[in-house]
């Protein structure tokens, strides 16, 4: 169904969000812009509130009243978003008993895609995810990092203008890890889907994205959001350039003054 | 595996080499049969061991085979109340496993008097259960099902609670409704906890037939097995049992292959 | 006359009516037997296969029964309609726990276990049980001992009594001294494994005590409710164990077809002892099923007297010989 949607707002827009389990307040005036089509990563110091923030837009958890989350122009219910943004959680979390295939597909399947042609489009996709002529194996044949790139595959092959991934490249080796790096932009750069993306590697949320944002520590917040006008596509060796550099100061800068925070505050208590 | 490199086999070649370790398998469960009853031969000829205690295998064949037909009804007949009882217990089992999941007010009721049910001595619950179904086969096969469906609950239950909550919410987040949540995710991920409870209820159930068959009735290998007991006829005794052996055998065999088919991926995190 | 024939016919008609559609319409009935199929139960087994019990207009199922079965209480409460139960003295307990079982008739006549002892041996005699090892059933023949010992001055404490187990091979490997066995069953196996001449036996008429076992029960309610029932079911069952002590091919080959992996040698010998008891004491006069007043009282004071049954029970009540009295000592005699 077409949605009215208005071409100058943002595709997600958080204003004001506060979230609390029980006594800890894990984000508090939260707010956040993502432009339709751009690659937002988030980093900041652990336990920053990264994840629930991801699980608010992924629609599994509710906000706390007060906030506003507007969704293509519209505001909106966390839960709403359940089955809108395609959401890559930090593990693999591939379903042992399914192939390659049926893991790929796992997502076409449950918005009720017919699962022949689902599986016709996985198999044109596998080249492309480096996965060719593995479609019938299982996770357990597979090393860490096929894994993630058919994990991958489900999330981009559960076509939504928003895509979360929870630093999916986190339980990788740093060889690998900059090898996928590489290999998403490519696949991003030809499918053009809205990302937001987090991850604790200062290197990695600079290469990849458009614009990083950095959290305060908890309750989580948007300390700085920072352009990266680097041109792409990025070869490798832009890690050591200049303008990189001077980014990740700005960034490292701002998150050694949020850890500083957090140590402090848990040395208080203790 | 260096999956990178190698070649990832085609369906039927991948068949092919889950089956040979089955024929292999096999051979060696044939052999090892082979020297059992070899051994048992020899044993009670060498040492003269007297048939009260052990007669020899051969005899007992024999015996079986004078009256093949009375051995064939029995087994037939035991084997369908276990099956009765099993298939019966497990559905009952896996039912009251997701119910208890997705109602915890149902399971703090009714689990306490599941509790309750097993402290009963199979003996006690078997008078009642011939006062409530009479001789029918169907009594016997409750009395499988009463052993069968309470592990079968148990391991149900905590094969679905040990679901992984990022995997429940990952399948959540593509918009899956608790029905397709049940089978694509939580009844699979429970299998392998549910087999262990199958595999036990394979031998439960064949116990609870026979136990059964102990209330009175008219064909069946615990018929044969009292009638024999007690008559001291223990060549018919020993065939009896040995028929009992092959069937529970042959059930949990049954039941471990179908495991090894469809939890092929083993105790994976 | 021709019309007042007529004319109470009809007035009958109604009161018979209902009397016709039961005698044309079969009941469906069951009879739970004590144990397994073996020719101890020969008779009903004949009964059924030559369409006796369908005669009557009874469609009869024959129930075997088992250990940890009480024959008295699946009749009671209507499970079963009729009970071939342990005997006397299991009818006395079920009296004394008000559960409504009525005896229609005894099979064994006399006490159907004895007690065996190595012929060889050093016991000859009752007092020679004293300083030994005897096993028994605790279900009412360990009060036959007692009884048995009691008369020649033995108290329980000058002999060791212990539970039997299923099998004789203690006594057999000389383990014991003194083992329990059935007439038609455990002695078999004794004296195929030993020889009869091996063997010594001690029977509990001999001190002035009888047992008769193998009670056939139906409910209270049967009784007053279906008392045709009841009879057509004694007779079918007395004209199929008439027919089995006279041909008693018949009446293993019947059994034998019911439970295949039995020994026919055993059963042949079963049969022939079952006979005996059936035929004993007062049943040589007075037919099959007899229910012997005498001997019931006697095995009652006995049980009294030892206070296994704590009450006095109504024996008037326990035992109903009208139904076997409707049936002609003729059609009895077996």
């Amino acid at each position: 169904m077409p949605e009215p949607m208005d071409a100058t707002s943002p595709l997600l827009e958080l204003r004001g969000i506060d979230k609390t389990f029980g006594a800890v307040q894990a984000v508090r005036g939260l707010s956040l812009s993502v432009p339709a089509g751009e690659f937002v990563t988030v980093v900041g110091p652990s336990g920053c509130g990264k994840s629930t923030l991801f699980n608010m837009v992924a629609g599994l958890d509710e906000p706390d009243t007060g906030g506003a989350m507007r969704f293509k122009g519209r505001g909106c219910h966390a839960r709403e978003l359940l089955g809108r943004v395609s959401f890559m959680p930090q593990r693999d979390l591939l379903l042992p008993w399914r192939n390659v295939i049926d893991n790929a597909i796992l997502a076409n399947e449950i918005e009720g895609a017919d699962r022949k042609t689902a599986r016709a489009k996985a198999l044109r996709m596998l080249p492309e995810f480096g996965l060719t002529g593995f479609e019938a194996q299982y996770p357990h044949q597979l090393s860490g990092g096929m894994r993630q790139r058919v994990a991958l595959m489900r999330t981009f092959l559960f076509e939504r203008e928003l895509m979360l991934l929870d630093e999916p490249f986190g339980a990788l080796d740093a060889l690998t890890r900059s090898i996928m790096q590489r290999w998403l932009l490519d696949v991003w750069e030809r499918h053009r889907r809205t990302v937001l993306f987090i991850t604790h590697d200062v290197d990695e949320a600079i290469f990849l994205g458009d614009r990083v944002l950095v959290m305060t520590a908890r309750p989580g917040a948007v300390k700085l959001a920072l352009p990266v006008n680097l041109p792409r596509p990025r070869p490798a060796e832009l890690v050591t350039s200049p303008e990189f550099i001077a980014i990740k100061r700005e960034i490292l800068a701002a998150i050694e003054e949020e850890s500083m925070k957090s140590f402090q505050s848990s040395g208080m208590a203790a | 595996m260096s999956g990178a490199v190698a070649l990832p086999a085609p369906r039927g070649a991948a068949g092919l080499r889950r089956a040979a370790p089955v024929l292999m398998g096999l051979g060696r469960l044939v052999l090892g049969l082979g020297i059992a009853a070899a051994v048992w031969e020899g044993a009670v000829l060498g040492f003269g061991i007297r048939p009260e205690y052990l007669p020899r295998l051969s005899a007992i064949l024999s015996t079986i085979a004078a009256t093949p037909e009375a051995y064939a009804a029995g087994f037939l007949r035991t084997a369908l109340e276990t099956l009765i009882g099993f298939a019966a217990g497990v559905a009952v089992g896996v039912l009251n496993g997701v119910l208890f999941l997705r109602a915890p007010v149902l399971r703090d009721m009714l689990f306490p008097v599941f509790v309750v049910s097993q402290t009963i001595p199979v003996i006690a619950f078997g008078a009642l259960v011939v006062l409530w179904f009479g001789n029918t086969l169907l009594a016997k096969a409750v009395i499988a099902f009463y052993l069968t469906f309470f592990p079968v609950t148990v391991n149900t239950l905590v094969g679905l609670q040990s679901v992984d909550p990022r995997q429940m919410a990952l399948l959540r987040s593509f918009g899956a409704t608790g029905r397709q949540v049940l089978l694509r995710l939580l009844l699979p991920s429970a299998l392998p906890q549910i087999f262990v409870a199958l595999r036990l209820g394979a031998s439960l159930s064949l116990v609870g037939a026979i136990v059964g068959e102990w209330f009175g009735d008219t064909t069946g290998l615990g018929v044969i097995l009292l009638q024999a007991m007690y008559t001291e006829q223990v060549t018919v005794m020993w065939a009896a049992i040995l028929c009992a052996a092959v069937l529970g055998t042959g059930f949990y065999a049954l039941v471990a292959l179908a495991e090894r088919y469809l939890v092929f991926w083993g105790a994976e995190a | 006359m021709q019309r007042r024939t007529l004319l109470t016919a009809a007035a009958a008609a109604p009161a018979i009516l209902p009397f016709v559609a039961r005698a044309q319409g079969t009941q469906k009935a069951t009879l739970r037997l004590k144990w397994l199929a073996q020719t101890q139960f020969a008779g009903f087994y004949l009964a059924k296969a030559r369409g006796y019990y369908e005669a009557e207009g009874i469609d009869l199922t024959i129930n075997p029964g088992g250990p940890n079965l009480l024959t008295e209480n699946l009749v009671a409460t209507g499970a079963d309609t009729f009970g071939l139960s342990g005997g006397t003295d299991s009818v006395f307990a079920a009296r004394e726990k008000n559960l409504p079982v009525v005896c229609i008739g005894v099979s064994h006549q006399q006490t159907p276990f004895f007690f065996v002892t190595r012929a060889d041996g050093p016991i000859r005699t009752l007092q020679d049980f004293k300083g030994k090892t005897v096993t028994t059933w605790y279900t009412g023949a360990n009060y036959v001992l007692l009884g048995m010992l009691a008369k020649i001055g033995l108290k329980p404490g000058d002999f060791t009594m212990q539970p039997q187990q299923v099998s004789v091979t203690p006594f057999v490997e000389g383990q014991i001294d003194v083992v329990t066995a059935t007439k038609y069953n455990e002695f078999y196996t004794l004296m195929t494994r030993m020889g009869r001449e091996k063997l010594r036996t001690f029977v509990a008429e001999d001190e002035g005590i009888t047992f008769p076992r193998d009670t056939l029960i139906v409910s209270e309610t049967t009784a007053r409710q279906k008392p045709e029932t009841v009879r057509g079911f004694l007779r079918a069952s007395i004209k199929g164990w008439r027919d089995a002590l006279k041909d008693q091919k018949a009446g293993v080959d019947v059994v034998m077809a019911a439970s295949p992996a039995l020994d026919r040698a055993h059963q042949e010998f079963m049969l022939v002892e079952a006979g005996k008891l059936m035929t004993a004491g007062a049943a040589a006069q007075q037919g099959l099923f007899w229910i012997d007043d005498a001997a019931i009282r006697s095995a009652h004071d006995f049980l009294r007297q030892n206070d296994v049954i704590k009450q006095p029970v109504d024996l008037a009540k326990a035992y109903d010989g009208s139904f076997l009295a409707a049936i002609p000592v003729a059609d009895r005699m077996a």
